[in-house]
Protein backbone atom coordinates (compact mmCIF):
# COMPACT_ATOMS: atom_id res chain seq x y z
CA UNK A 1 0.00 0.00 0.00
CA UNK A 2 2.80 2.21 0.90
CA UNK A 3 4.91 1.68 -2.33
CA UNK A 4 1.76 2.39 -4.13
CA UNK A 5 1.27 5.66 -2.39
CA UNK A 6 4.77 6.60 -3.45
CA UNK A 7 3.91 5.27 -7.01
CA UNK A 8 0.99 7.78 -7.26
CA UNK A 9 2.54 10.49 -5.90
CA UNK A 10 5.49 10.76 -8.63
CA UNK A 11 3.22 9.71 -11.24
CA UNK A 12 1.17 13.12 -10.29
CA UNK A 13 4.27 14.53 -9.90
CA UNK A 14 5.46 13.67 -13.18
CA UNK A 15 2.00 14.11 -14.65
CA UNK A 16 2.48 18.13 -13.53
CA UNK A 17 6.21 18.49 -14.99
CA UNK A 18 5.13 17.54 -17.74
CA UNK A 19 2.21 19.81 -18.46
CA UNK A 20 4.46 22.68 -18.98
CA UNK A 21 5.75 20.31 -21.74
CA UNK A 22 2.21 19.96 -23.13
CA UNK A 23 0.66 23.35 -23.04
CA UNK A 24 1.97 24.40 -26.18
CA UNK A 25 0.57 21.40 -27.69
CA UNK A 26 -3.05 21.85 -25.73
CA UNK A 27 -3.09 25.43 -26.88
CA UNK A 28 -2.85 24.13 -30.70
CA UNK A 29 -5.87 21.25 -29.90
CA UNK A 30 -7.97 24.11 -28.37
CA UNK A 31 -8.82 25.17 -31.98
CA UNK A 32 -10.49 22.10 -32.73
CA UNK A 33 -13.09 23.00 -29.98
CA UNK A 34 -15.11 25.52 -32.32
CA UNK A 35 -15.52 23.28 -35.00
CA UNK A 36 -16.61 20.58 -32.78
CA UNK A 37 -19.14 22.38 -30.87
CA UNK A 38 -20.66 23.43 -34.36
CA UNK A 39 -21.45 26.70 -36.21
CA UNK A 40 -22.69 29.50 -34.11
CA UNK A 41 -26.42 29.83 -33.68
CA UNK A 42 -28.68 30.80 -35.48
CA UNK A 43 -30.86 34.07 -34.55
CA UNK A 44 -34.73 33.48 -33.78
CA UNK A 45 -37.06 36.39 -33.18
CA UNK A 46 -40.82 36.27 -31.86
CA UNK A 47 -40.70 32.57 -31.36
CA UNK A 48 -40.56 29.87 -28.75
CA UNK A 49 -37.51 30.72 -27.47
CA UNK A 50 -37.90 34.22 -26.89
CA UNK A 51 -40.79 33.27 -25.22
CA UNK A 52 -39.04 31.04 -22.88
CA UNK A 53 -36.02 33.81 -22.53
CA UNK A 54 -38.12 36.54 -21.85
CA UNK A 55 -39.86 33.94 -18.79
CA UNK A 56 -36.58 32.58 -17.75
CA UNK A 57 -35.00 36.41 -17.51
CA UNK A 58 -38.52 37.67 -15.29
CA UNK A 59 -37.75 35.04 -13.02
CA UNK A 60 -34.39 35.63 -12.71
CA UNK A 61 -34.98 38.89 -12.38
CA UNK A 62 -37.40 38.36 -9.12
CA UNK A 63 -35.24 35.59 -7.16
CA UNK A 64 -32.45 37.63 -7.56
CA UNK A 65 -34.06 41.25 -6.77
CA UNK A 66 -33.32 42.08 -3.42
CA UNK A 67 -36.79 43.47 -2.64
CA UNK A 68 -38.08 40.36 -2.28
CA UNK A 69 -35.38 39.41 0.22
CA UNK A 70 -36.65 37.97 4.16
CA UNK A 71 -39.81 35.87 5.09
CA UNK A 72 -42.31 38.05 5.18
CA UNK A 73 -41.89 39.00 1.54
CA UNK A 74 -41.81 35.49 0.52
CA UNK A 75 -45.66 35.76 -0.12
CA UNK A 76 -45.22 38.55 -2.49
CA UNK A 77 -42.33 36.71 -4.18
CA UNK A 78 -44.71 33.47 -4.99
CA UNK A 79 -47.35 35.64 -6.45
CA UNK A 80 -44.72 37.35 -8.75
CA UNK A 81 -43.14 33.97 -9.69
CA UNK A 82 -47.05 32.15 -9.96
CA UNK A 83 -47.95 35.71 -12.47
CA UNK A 84 -44.82 34.85 -14.75
CA UNK A 85 -45.27 30.99 -15.09
CA UNK A 86 -48.98 31.65 -15.39
CA UNK A 87 -47.93 34.23 -19.13
CA UNK A 88 -46.13 30.99 -20.00
CA UNK A 89 -47.54 27.53 -18.69
CA UNK A 90 -50.10 25.98 -20.50
CA UNK A 91 -51.71 24.23 -16.89
CA UNK A 92 -54.85 22.56 -19.06
CA UNK A 93 -53.10 21.29 -21.75
CA UNK A 94 -50.74 20.01 -18.88
CA UNK A 95 -52.91 18.54 -17.20
CA UNK A 96 -54.20 17.04 -19.85
CA UNK A 97 -51.39 14.95 -21.35
CA UNK A 98 -50.38 13.84 -17.79
CA UNK A 99 -53.69 11.74 -16.83
CA UNK A 100 -53.91 10.84 -20.04
CA UNK A 101 -56.82 8.50 -21.47
CA UNK A 102 -58.27 9.27 -17.76
CA UNK A 103 -58.66 13.09 -18.68
CA UNK A 104 -61.72 12.65 -20.87
CA UNK A 105 -63.61 10.77 -18.36
CA UNK A 106 -63.42 13.59 -16.17
CA UNK A 107 -67.02 16.06 -15.78
CA UNK A 108 -65.80 19.88 -16.16
CA UNK A 109 -66.05 20.41 -12.89
CA UNK A 110 -63.10 17.54 -11.73
CA UNK A 111 -60.88 18.96 -14.75
CA UNK A 112 -61.00 22.24 -13.29
CA UNK A 113 -60.16 21.24 -9.75
CA UNK A 114 -57.14 18.79 -11.17
CA UNK A 115 -56.01 21.80 -12.84
CA UNK A 116 -55.93 23.74 -10.26
CA UNK A 117 -54.40 20.92 -7.68
CA UNK A 118 -51.78 19.87 -10.38
CA UNK A 119 -50.54 23.53 -11.16
CA UNK A 120 -49.69 23.72 -7.50
CA UNK A 121 -47.58 21.23 -7.22
CA UNK A 122 -45.35 22.07 -10.20
CA UNK A 123 -45.26 25.47 -9.18
CA UNK A 124 -44.25 24.59 -6.17
CA UNK A 125 -41.35 22.53 -7.48
CA UNK A 126 -40.46 25.23 -10.25
CA UNK A 127 -40.27 27.73 -7.26
CA UNK A 128 -38.34 25.89 -5.22
CA UNK A 129 -35.68 25.06 -8.31
CA UNK A 130 -36.28 28.94 -9.05
CA UNK A 131 -35.49 30.36 -5.17
CA UNK A 132 -32.12 27.84 -5.56
CA UNK A 133 -30.65 30.16 -8.48
CA UNK A 134 -26.92 31.55 -7.78
CA UNK A 135 -26.23 32.76 -11.02
CA UNK A 136 -25.99 29.58 -13.04
CA UNK A 137 -26.17 30.62 -17.22
CA UNK A 138 -28.73 29.62 -18.79
CA UNK A 139 -27.97 29.09 -22.93
CA UNK A 140 -30.87 28.37 -25.23
CA UNK A 141 -28.58 26.22 -27.91
CA UNK A 142 -31.58 24.73 -30.07
CA UNK A 143 -35.16 25.36 -31.62
CA UNK A 144 -37.60 22.62 -33.31
CA UNK A 145 -40.43 24.01 -34.94
CA UNK A 146 -43.33 21.41 -36.35
CA UNK A 147 -46.22 23.37 -37.29
CA UNK A 148 -48.00 24.23 -34.02
CA UNK A 149 -45.93 22.07 -31.97
CA UNK A 150 -42.15 23.07 -30.48
CA UNK A 151 -39.21 22.17 -28.27
CA UNK A 152 -36.98 24.85 -27.06
CA UNK A 153 -33.63 23.33 -26.44
CA UNK A 154 -31.91 25.27 -23.40
CA UNK A 155 -28.55 24.16 -21.12
CA UNK A 156 -27.67 25.34 -17.41
CA UNK A 157 -24.49 25.78 -16.42
CA UNK A 158 -23.88 25.04 -12.93
CA UNK A 159 -20.84 25.64 -10.62
CA UNK A 160 -20.42 22.19 -10.31
CA UNK A 161 -19.18 22.39 -13.60
CA UNK A 162 -21.76 20.31 -15.64
CA UNK A 163 -24.40 20.94 -18.05
CA UNK A 164 -28.34 20.04 -17.35
CA UNK A 165 -30.08 19.84 -20.34
CA UNK A 166 -33.81 21.76 -19.62
CA UNK A 167 -35.88 21.05 -23.15
CA UNK A 168 -39.47 23.05 -22.86
CA UNK A 169 -42.04 21.72 -24.76
CA UNK A 170 -44.61 24.16 -26.26
CA UNK A 171 -47.60 24.44 -28.69
CA UNK A 172 -49.32 27.08 -30.35
CA UNK A 173 -52.79 28.58 -29.32
CA UNK A 174 -54.26 31.84 -30.61
CA UNK A 175 -50.62 33.02 -32.27
CA UNK A 176 -48.92 32.38 -28.80
CA UNK A 177 -46.66 29.91 -27.91
CA UNK A 178 -47.52 27.84 -24.50
CA UNK A 179 -45.71 25.16 -22.35
CA UNK A 180 -47.07 22.12 -21.55
CA UNK A 181 -44.06 19.79 -20.69
CA UNK A 182 -40.58 20.55 -19.32
CA UNK A 183 -38.09 17.91 -19.99
CA UNK A 184 -34.68 18.16 -17.46
CA UNK A 185 -32.25 16.05 -18.65
CA UNK A 186 -34.44 13.58 -20.94
CA UNK A 187 -37.14 13.46 -18.20
CA UNK A 188 -40.13 14.81 -19.26
CA UNK A 189 -42.38 16.17 -16.32
CA UNK A 190 -45.90 14.64 -18.31
CA UNK A 191 -44.61 11.74 -18.61
CA UNK A 192 -43.75 11.26 -14.90
CA UNK A 193 -46.29 11.95 -13.81
CA UNK A 194 -48.71 10.33 -16.17
CA UNK A 195 -46.80 7.56 -15.18
CA UNK A 196 -47.37 7.90 -11.29
CA UNK A 197 -51.20 8.90 -11.92
CA UNK A 198 -51.57 5.34 -13.85
CA UNK A 199 -49.74 3.75 -11.45
CA UNK A 200 -51.87 5.36 -8.94
CA UNK A 201 -55.11 4.78 -10.70
CA UNK A 202 -54.46 1.02 -11.20
CA UNK A 203 -54.20 0.52 -7.53
CA UNK A 204 -56.55 3.16 -6.35
CA UNK A 205 -59.38 5.37 -7.80
CA UNK A 206 -59.72 8.66 -9.02
CA UNK A 207 -61.06 10.53 -5.71
CA UNK A 208 -58.19 8.14 -4.18
CA UNK A 209 -55.93 10.15 -6.94
CA UNK A 210 -57.27 13.58 -5.94
CA UNK A 211 -56.88 13.14 -2.04
CA UNK A 212 -53.51 12.05 -2.89
CA UNK A 213 -52.57 14.83 -4.77
CA UNK A 214 -54.45 17.19 -2.24
CA UNK A 215 -52.34 15.90 0.77
CA UNK A 216 -48.87 16.73 -1.34
CA UNK A 217 -50.50 20.16 -2.10
CA UNK A 218 -51.23 21.19 1.09
CA UNK A 219 -48.19 19.62 2.57
CA UNK A 220 -45.91 21.58 0.46
CA UNK A 221 -47.47 24.51 1.23
CA UNK A 222 -47.56 24.73 4.88
CA UNK A 223 -44.04 24.09 4.68
CA UNK A 224 -43.47 27.68 3.17
CA UNK B 1 7.61 9.61 -16.48
CA UNK B 2 9.30 6.51 -14.95
CA UNK B 3 6.75 6.71 -12.33
CA UNK B 4 3.92 6.26 -15.18
CA UNK B 5 5.61 3.13 -16.52
CA UNK B 6 6.09 1.46 -13.13
CA UNK B 7 2.41 2.22 -12.50
CA UNK B 8 1.04 0.47 -15.33
CA UNK B 9 3.38 -2.52 -14.85
CA UNK B 10 2.23 -2.53 -11.31
CA UNK B 11 -1.44 -3.02 -12.57
CA UNK B 12 -0.47 -5.17 -15.18
CA UNK B 13 0.90 -7.13 -12.27
CA UNK B 14 -1.96 -6.62 -10.14
CA UNK B 15 -4.71 -7.60 -13.38
CA UNK B 16 -2.82 -11.43 -13.56
CA UNK B 17 -2.95 -11.60 -9.55
CA UNK B 18 -7.25 -11.15 -10.20
CA UNK B 19 -7.48 -13.60 -12.75
CA UNK B 20 -9.32 -16.39 -10.83
CA UNK B 21 -12.20 -13.71 -9.74
CA UNK B 22 -12.13 -12.25 -13.13
CA UNK B 23 -13.20 -15.68 -14.85
CA UNK B 24 -16.06 -15.90 -12.41
CA UNK B 25 -17.41 -12.47 -12.82
CA UNK B 26 -16.56 -13.08 -16.82
CA UNK B 27 -18.61 -16.11 -16.31
CA UNK B 28 -21.56 -14.69 -14.34
CA UNK B 29 -21.52 -12.18 -17.15
CA UNK B 30 -21.88 -14.63 -20.14
CA UNK B 31 -24.97 -15.59 -18.04
CA UNK B 32 -26.57 -12.75 -17.77
CA UNK B 33 -25.54 -11.73 -21.29
CA UNK B 34 -27.51 -14.97 -22.50
CA UNK B 35 -30.51 -14.47 -21.00
CA UNK B 36 -30.56 -10.74 -22.15
CA UNK B 37 -31.05 -12.27 -25.47
CA UNK B 38 -33.44 -15.31 -25.14
CA UNK B 39 -35.72 -11.88 -23.68
CA UNK B 40 -34.59 -9.47 -26.13
CA UNK B 41 -36.87 -9.39 -29.00
CA UNK B 42 -39.67 -8.78 -26.77
CA UNK B 43 -37.34 -5.53 -25.17
CA UNK B 44 -36.56 -4.04 -28.63
CA UNK B 45 -40.33 -4.30 -29.60
CA UNK B 46 -41.16 -2.62 -25.91
CA UNK B 47 -38.04 0.17 -26.42
CA UNK B 48 -39.42 0.93 -30.30
CA UNK B 49 -42.80 1.52 -28.39
CA UNK B 50 -41.03 5.10 -27.20
CA UNK B 51 -41.13 7.02 -29.69
CA UNK B 52 -43.66 9.46 -29.45
CA UNK B 53 -45.43 11.17 -31.18
CA UNK B 54 -46.65 14.68 -30.23
CA UNK B 55 -49.96 13.78 -31.30
CA UNK B 56 -50.39 10.57 -29.51
CA UNK B 57 -48.57 10.69 -26.32
CA UNK B 58 -51.16 8.10 -24.60
CA UNK B 59 -49.35 5.28 -25.38
CA UNK B 60 -48.34 3.98 -22.46
CA UNK B 61 -44.15 3.61 -22.40
CA UNK B 62 -43.19 1.87 -19.02
CA UNK B 63 -39.86 -0.18 -17.69
CA UNK B 64 -41.83 -3.06 -17.03
CA UNK B 65 -41.33 -3.94 -12.97
CA UNK B 66 -41.70 -7.82 -12.60
CA UNK B 67 -40.12 -7.12 -8.52
CA UNK B 68 -41.59 -4.43 -7.93
CA UNK B 69 -42.09 -5.71 -4.09
CA UNK B 70 -38.48 -6.23 -3.64
CA UNK B 71 -37.42 -3.29 -5.55
CA UNK B 72 -39.55 -1.14 -3.30
CA UNK B 73 -38.19 -2.85 -0.34
CA UNK B 74 -35.09 -2.42 -1.53
CA UNK B 75 -35.82 1.55 -2.71
CA UNK B 76 -37.35 2.18 1.07
CA UNK B 77 -33.54 0.57 2.15
CA UNK B 78 -32.08 2.75 -0.16
CA UNK B 79 -34.11 5.91 1.05
CA UNK B 80 -33.29 4.99 4.88
CA UNK B 81 -29.63 5.15 3.36
CA UNK B 82 -29.44 8.10 2.40
CA UNK B 83 -31.10 10.18 4.96
CA UNK B 84 -29.70 8.02 8.11
CA UNK B 85 -26.04 7.25 6.59
CA UNK B 86 -24.64 8.88 2.85
CA UNK B 87 -26.77 12.50 3.95
CA UNK B 88 -24.87 13.23 7.44
CA UNK B 89 -21.54 12.07 6.06
CA UNK B 90 -21.61 13.90 2.58
CA UNK B 91 -23.01 17.00 4.97
CA UNK B 92 -20.12 16.68 6.80
CA UNK B 93 -18.21 16.27 4.26
CA UNK B 94 -18.67 19.24 1.99
CA UNK B 95 -18.42 21.53 5.55
CA UNK B 96 -14.99 20.44 5.47
CA UNK B 97 -14.31 20.38 1.67
CA UNK B 98 -14.92 23.74 -0.44
CA UNK B 99 -17.06 23.20 -2.89
CA UNK B 100 -14.17 23.48 -6.32
CA UNK B 101 -11.87 20.74 -4.30
CA UNK B 102 -15.58 18.35 -4.89
CA UNK B 103 -15.99 19.10 -8.64
CA UNK B 104 -11.71 18.61 -8.38
CA UNK B 105 -12.77 14.59 -6.62
CA UNK B 106 -15.26 14.20 -9.25
CA UNK B 107 -13.32 15.33 -12.25
CA UNK B 108 -10.55 13.29 -10.82
CA UNK B 109 -12.81 9.99 -10.92
CA UNK B 110 -14.35 10.90 -14.27
CA UNK B 111 -11.42 11.45 -15.91
CA UNK B 112 -9.94 8.13 -14.71
CA UNK B 113 -13.07 6.45 -16.07
CA UNK B 114 -12.00 7.27 -19.39
CA UNK B 115 -11.25 3.34 -20.73
CA UNK B 116 -15.19 3.06 -20.00
CA UNK B 117 -16.72 6.40 -22.48
CA UNK B 118 -13.79 5.79 -25.11
CA UNK B 119 -14.50 2.24 -25.69
CA UNK B 120 -18.19 2.47 -25.61
CA UNK B 121 -17.86 5.98 -27.73
CA UNK B 122 -16.12 3.30 -30.62
CA UNK B 123 -18.63 0.44 -29.66
CA UNK B 124 -21.35 2.90 -30.67
CA UNK B 125 -19.32 3.62 -33.67
CA UNK B 126 -18.90 7.55 -32.44
CA UNK B 127 -15.38 8.51 -33.96
CA UNK B 128 -15.83 11.92 -33.04
CA UNK B 129 -16.34 10.92 -29.77
CA UNK B 130 -13.76 8.62 -28.94
CA UNK B 131 -11.30 11.06 -30.30
CA UNK B 132 -13.18 13.74 -27.93
CA UNK B 133 -12.82 11.71 -25.35
CA UNK B 134 -9.23 10.88 -26.32
CA UNK B 135 -8.24 14.35 -26.35
CA UNK B 136 -10.00 15.18 -22.82
CA UNK B 137 -8.41 12.47 -21.36
CA UNK B 138 -4.76 13.76 -22.52
CA UNK B 139 -5.96 17.48 -21.68
CA UNK B 140 -6.93 16.73 -18.14
CA UNK B 141 -4.33 14.49 -17.42
CA UNK B 142 -1.18 16.22 -18.54
CA UNK B 143 -2.90 20.17 -17.86
CA UNK B 144 -5.11 19.48 -15.35
CA UNK B 145 -3.01 17.98 -12.48
CA UNK B 146 -3.63 14.53 -13.30
CA UNK B 147 -7.45 15.13 -13.86
CA UNK B 148 -8.44 17.58 -10.79
CA UNK B 149 -9.16 20.09 -13.43
CA UNK B 150 -11.19 19.71 -16.42
CA UNK B 151 -9.57 21.95 -18.59
CA UNK B 152 -10.95 20.33 -21.45
CA UNK B 153 -14.21 21.30 -20.67
CA UNK B 154 -13.27 24.88 -20.01
CA UNK B 155 -11.80 24.96 -23.23
CA UNK B 156 -15.38 23.65 -24.88
CA UNK B 157 -14.69 19.55 -25.49
CA UNK B 158 -17.84 17.96 -25.45
CA UNK B 159 -17.81 15.16 -22.49
CA UNK B 160 -19.41 11.41 -24.44
CA UNK B 161 -20.67 9.94 -20.87
CA UNK B 162 -21.43 6.53 -23.10
CA UNK B 163 -21.40 3.34 -21.02
CA UNK B 164 -22.30 -0.73 -22.00
CA UNK B 165 -25.63 0.00 -21.14
CA UNK B 166 -26.31 2.35 -23.91
CA UNK B 167 -24.12 0.70 -26.07
CA UNK B 168 -26.67 -2.18 -25.81
CA UNK B 169 -29.56 0.38 -25.89
CA UNK B 170 -27.71 1.90 -29.07
CA UNK B 171 -27.32 -1.67 -30.64
CA UNK B 172 -31.27 -2.23 -30.08
CA UNK B 173 -31.45 -4.55 -26.67
CA UNK B 174 -34.41 -2.81 -24.43
CA UNK B 175 -33.98 -2.41 -20.78
CA UNK B 176 -35.21 -5.86 -20.24
CA UNK B 177 -36.77 -4.56 -16.40
CA UNK B 178 -36.38 -2.66 -13.79
CA UNK B 179 -34.37 -3.39 -10.48
CA UNK B 180 -33.52 -1.36 -7.62
CA UNK B 181 -30.35 -2.60 -6.07
CA UNK B 182 -29.61 -1.79 -2.59
CA UNK B 183 -26.99 0.66 -2.17
CA UNK B 184 -26.59 0.98 -6.23
CA UNK B 185 -29.93 2.61 -6.75
CA UNK B 186 -32.30 2.65 -9.94
CA UNK B 187 -31.26 0.13 -12.98
CA UNK B 188 -31.94 -2.40 -15.58
CA UNK B 189 -31.12 -5.65 -16.30
CA UNK B 190 -29.53 -4.11 -19.51
CA UNK B 191 -27.61 -1.59 -17.74
CA UNK B 192 -26.66 -3.96 -14.60
CA UNK B 193 -24.82 -6.24 -17.47
CA UNK B 194 -23.17 -2.98 -18.44
CA UNK B 195 -21.86 -1.48 -15.21
CA UNK B 196 -20.24 -5.12 -14.93
CA UNK B 197 -18.76 -5.07 -18.11
CA UNK B 198 -17.34 -1.43 -17.85
CA UNK B 199 -15.72 -2.42 -14.44
CA UNK B 200 -13.43 -4.83 -16.44
CA UNK B 201 -12.78 -1.38 -18.34
CA UNK B 202 -12.29 1.00 -14.52
CA UNK B 203 -8.75 1.60 -13.31
CA UNK B 204 -10.09 1.73 -9.82
CA UNK B 205 -11.03 -2.03 -9.93
CA UNK B 206 -7.16 -2.72 -10.80
CA UNK B 207 -5.16 -0.26 -8.49
CA UNK B 208 -5.16 -1.94 -5.39
CA UNK B 209 -4.89 -5.93 -4.18
CA UNK B 210 -7.30 -5.88 -1.00
CA UNK B 211 -11.20 -5.65 -1.66
CA UNK B 212 -11.67 -3.66 1.36
CA UNK B 213 -9.65 -0.41 -0.14
CA UNK B 214 -10.96 -0.67 -3.49
CA UNK B 215 -14.65 -0.66 -1.80
CA UNK B 216 -12.85 2.30 0.23
CA UNK B 217 -12.12 4.16 -2.54
CA UNK B 218 -15.77 4.04 -3.89
CA UNK B 219 -17.42 4.49 -0.81
CA UNK B 220 -15.29 8.10 -0.82
CA UNK B 221 -16.68 8.16 -4.42
CA UNK B 222 -20.20 7.84 -3.39
CA UNK B 223 -19.62 10.32 -0.85
CA UNK B 224 -18.26 13.38 -2.83
CA UNK B 225 -20.71 12.35 -5.46
CA UNK B 226 -23.51 12.90 -3.12
CA UNK B 227 -21.89 15.89 -1.45
CA UNK B 228 -22.66 17.38 -4.90
CA UNK B 229 -26.49 16.38 -5.21
CA UNK B 230 -27.46 17.03 -1.90
CA UNK B 231 -30.88 18.14 -2.07
CA UNK B 232 -31.65 16.29 -5.52
CA UNK B 233 -33.05 13.20 -4.47
CA UNK B 234 -35.40 15.38 -1.84
CA UNK B 235 -37.23 17.62 -4.41
CA UNK B 236 -37.87 14.48 -6.88
CA UNK B 237 -39.33 13.22 -3.23
CA UNK B 238 -41.03 16.51 -2.64
CA UNK B 239 -42.43 16.17 -6.54
CA UNK B 240 -43.88 13.32 -6.03
CA UNK B 241 -46.87 10.97 -5.60
CA UNK B 242 -45.14 7.85 -5.09
CA UNK B 243 -41.48 8.43 -5.47
CA UNK B 244 -40.63 4.79 -5.82
CA UNK B 245 -42.85 4.98 -9.44
CA UNK B 246 -40.86 8.80 -9.98
CA UNK B 247 -37.58 7.57 -9.61
CA UNK B 248 -38.03 4.58 -11.75
CA UNK B 249 -40.02 6.23 -14.39
CA UNK B 250 -36.97 9.42 -14.03
CA UNK B 251 -34.60 6.33 -14.50
CA UNK B 252 -36.12 5.01 -17.54
CA UNK B 253 -36.18 8.35 -19.12
CA UNK B 254 -33.08 9.47 -18.95
CA UNK B 255 -31.46 6.47 -20.28
CA UNK B 256 -33.71 6.27 -23.04
CA UNK B 257 -32.64 10.17 -23.79
CA UNK B 258 -28.95 9.01 -23.07
CA UNK B 259 -28.97 6.02 -25.89
CA UNK B 260 -31.02 8.29 -28.25
CA UNK B 261 -28.28 11.18 -28.34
Amino acid sequence: MKGKTIILVAFLAAMVLSAAFFAPVVQGAAFLAPVVQGAALPAWAGGPTDRMKDTTDKIIAIVSDPAFKGPEKAEEKKKSIRAVVDEVIDWEEMSRRSLGIHWQKRTDEEKREFVRLFSLLIEKTYRDKAEDYAGEKVNYVGEKIDGDYAEVESRILTSKNTEIPVNYKMTKKQGKWWVYDIVIEGVSFVNNYRTQFNSILSSSSYPGLVKQLKAKTEKAEAKQ
Amino acid sequence: MRGASRLRMDMRRNHMKKVPSAFLIQLLYFFLFMGLFFSSPLLVLAQEKGEEDQAQEEIMDVISDPFEPLNRFFFEFNDKLYFYVLKPIATGYKAVLPEPARVGVSDFFNNLAFPIRFSNCLLQGKGEGAAMEFARFIVNTFMGLGGFIDVASQEGFKKYDEDLGQTFGVWGVGPGFYICWPFLGPSSLRDTIGSVGDGFLDPVNYAFDEVIETLSVRAYYVINRTSLMLGDYESLKEAALDPYVSLKDAYYQNRKAKIKE
